[in-house]
């Protein structure tokens, strides 16, 4: 028994770093999809509880389903008999969150979808999405590489591969879409001549990368669905010793901001986890203050090229 | 009092005495920590509890007879994600196209098939090789697994039908339905382990299996009938559960055989056979899910949740061995 009392003890003085509860205005649930898996998603978390606390109209509820389906679905019918105000969900599956969604909306509680989106067929039952714009940050992309073709004066005849992320993945689809919309609006003359899968997999992609540079021998320009895989490419070029490459990417990563900081890697868009977070977090606040707000509710992911680098603090994963 | 009764009364009561420390904790902690002005112990919270408690609880019961027996199984996080994968993908089947809603028990039926094809194939391997349970479920752990994966790579298999929503949400005389499977599946696996030849051979077994041999009891085929009903139990979990939320992970199920072996051993169950009761183990299922539930509710995060619950765990067991080593004196004098 006085194992057990000293056990409880600790547990006492473990949790006393939770905040103390006070009568707010707002009571917001967070389920976020696994803290601690990468460091994006750890930054998230501490951006939000950041965030939260420094919101006096607003006590966050901050949970962690640990990426497990089992444990988010029960967080939120916790979160629903806690009777919270809002609940932001990070889904942990597009798809199997939706009756708990349903659960949710069904108990008059409105529900934000933050970062993923969840399936097609739950978005009756959320009241926004906040999250990055794939096509946006496509079409940027594609800014970027012409903008870079014309300081070159190569912008009537350059030559461009792409390199696509996991066929199927919504946001593999929309920055491709983004981007080959764009590029014709921006640069018509410039060719892309190729579209291959790199499936978010760095090696994956210095291989398709390696292909493209046997088949093709001028190419000017090479965009990636995300940093991992330009990096990728450009390790597959530096390789084969082909130079004056101008590489393009998404998602800035570490890897591609340090192979922009050698001069390497020309620009990518920068996706912040604390803009991520504090945009969860106001889609709650504008919609529990009653605020028109979008369904799509994007925030901002700026460009990032060699030249306006040092505005952007390096990303930490 | 008669030596020992008093150490077996602290075993078995130990679990349920943690449950309401645990209750009395989280009511008061809850007053000062807590953000919502529901109290802790709130019906519909409690009601939450047992459904919540159903994954876990399922399987637990099947792995208690395994562990009685002095085996384990660790395949049976894989074995429940290939029967969620199973009866979600069974009802897009364009062979029961035309079947309407009447596809639900059918996949139902093919998902506990498959549970009870891979809890018999471990069965079989234990029985006719010998090799040590262990051994052979982590192997079928492993390969259970891979053949979750070959199914459909990294992507979630999903198919949401909101007819089986509905019933699964469905709250008969106040309880959800997952706690009912959870409550029969209880009473059952009680019944079999206390009232019948097959429950007490279990316990002669797992107590000293030379002397099972020698007494007639067929271990071989009992073993294997033990994991039959714990494949047929991680399938009914499955089903329960993911009639539910209608799409499955392909890592879903991971860990859940520590989680399971976790509630087992909290119960007082033995980790080498012999002794152990359905109704602790429910007290461990309960003891754990309740933890989660308390330490979000006063507003822990999940690591600490993992660090208490160990600690826990190590906590039983040096109680345990304490206890036995005191009923042990006792005998000598």
């Amino acid at each position: 028994m006085e194992f057990r009392n000293a056990l409880a003890a600790t547990t006492v003085s473990v949790l006393t770093l939770a905040a103390a509860a006070s009568a707010q205005a707002w009571t917001i649930g967070i389920t976020q999809n696994n803290v601690g898996v990468d460091s994006y998603q750890t930054t998230y978390e501490k951006a939000f509880i950041a965030a939260a606390q420094a919101n006096s109209d607003v006590e966050a509820v901050v949970l962690d389903a640990g990426g497990d389906v089992a444990r988010q679905i029960a967080q939120m019918e916790d979160l629903i008999q806690q009777e919270v105000d809002a609940i932001i969900i990070w889904p942990t599956n597009g798809e199997a969150v939706i009756p708990a969604v349903r659960k949710a909306q069904k108990a008059g509680i409105p529900v934000i979808v933050t970062n993923s989106n969840i399936a097609e067929e739950g978005f009756p039952f959320v009241a926004s999405f906040s999250g990055p714009d794939n096509i946006t940050q496509g079409s940027r992309a594609a800014e970027i590489m012409c903008d870079k073709f014309k300081a070159m004066g190569i912008e009537n005849e350059a030559r461009v591969v792409q390199i696509s992320g996991q066929p199927g993945y919504t946001t593999a689809i929309e920055r491709q879409k983004g981007f080959d919309d764009r590029l014709p609006e921006v640069c018509p003359n410039v060719n892309l001549v190729e579209t291959q899968p790199g499936d978010w997999n760095r090696e994956k992609s210095q291989k398709v990368m390696e292909a493209f540079l046997v088949k093709y021998d001028d190419i000017d320009g090479v965009y990636a669905g995300d940093d991992n895989m330009g990096v990728g490419a450009l390790n597959a070029a530096k390789a084969a010793g082909r130079d004056g490459i101008i590489f393009v990417g998404a998602t800035n990563f570490a890897v591609g901001y340090e192979a922009m900081e050698r001069g390497e890697y020309w620009g990518s868009i920068y996706q912040s986890p604390v803009d991520d977070a504090e945009a969860a977090l106001q889609t709650a606040i504008d919609v529990l203050s009653g605020k028109e707000v979008p369904f799509l509710n994007y925030f901002d992911t700026p460009k990032i090229t060699q030249d306006n680098m040092g505005d952007f603090t390096k990303p930490v994963f | 009092m008669q030596a020992g009764t008093l150490s077996s009364f602290l075993k078995r009561g130990a679990i349920w005495g943690f449950i309401v420390l645990e209750l009395i904790f989280f009511t008061v902690a809850g007053e000062f920590l807590s953000l919502s002005d529901k109290a802790f112990m709130d019906v519909d919270n409690m009601l939450l509890l047992f459904k919540q408690s159903a994954p876990i609880g399922i399987i637990a019961m099947g792995m208690t007879i395994i562990m009685v027996n002095g085996n384990i199984d660790l395949s049976v996080g894989a074995t429940y994600a290939i029967s969620a994968i199973v009866l979600l993908d069974s009802m897009t089947w364009p062979v029961f196209a035309g079947l309407g809603d009447w596809v639900i028990p059918i996949s139902w039926g093919l998902a506990l098939l498959t549970g009870i094809l891979l809890g018999a194939l471990n069965g079989l391997i234990v029985w006719k090789t010998g090799v040590d349970a262990f051994i052979v479920t982590l192997g079928s752990m492993l390969g259970y697994r891979g053949l979750v994966f070959m199914y459909n790579g990294e992507q979630p298999t999903s198919h949401l039908n909101w007819t089986l929503v509905d019933f699964a949400e469905a709250q008969f005389l106040g309880l959800h339905t997952a706690t009912w499977f959870l409550l029969i599946v209880t009473a059952l696996i009680w019944l079999l382990m206390n009232r019948t030849v097959h429950g007490r051979n279990a316990y002669a077994i797992g107590d000293n299996r030379t002397a099972a041999i020698n007494a007639g009891i067929r271990v071989g085929p009992h073993m294997m009938i033990n994991f039959v009903i714990i494949g047929f139990l991680a399938a009914l979990s499955a089903v329960v559960f993911y009639s539910e939320s209608g799409s499955v992970n392909p890592n879903d199920g991971e860990l859940y055989e520590l989680w399971v072996i976790t509630a087992v051993v909290l119960g007082g169950t033995k980790l080498t056979g012999g002794a152990g009761s359905i109704v602790s183990t429910f007290g461990g299922v309960l003891a754990i899910q309740l933890l989660r539930k308390g330490l979000a509710h006063i507003g822990a995060d999940t690591e600490t949740v993992n660090l208490v619950i160990g600690l826990i765990l190590i906590a039983v067991l040096f109680l345990d061995r304490q206890l036995n080593i005191k009923g042990k004196e006792e005998l000598k004098v």
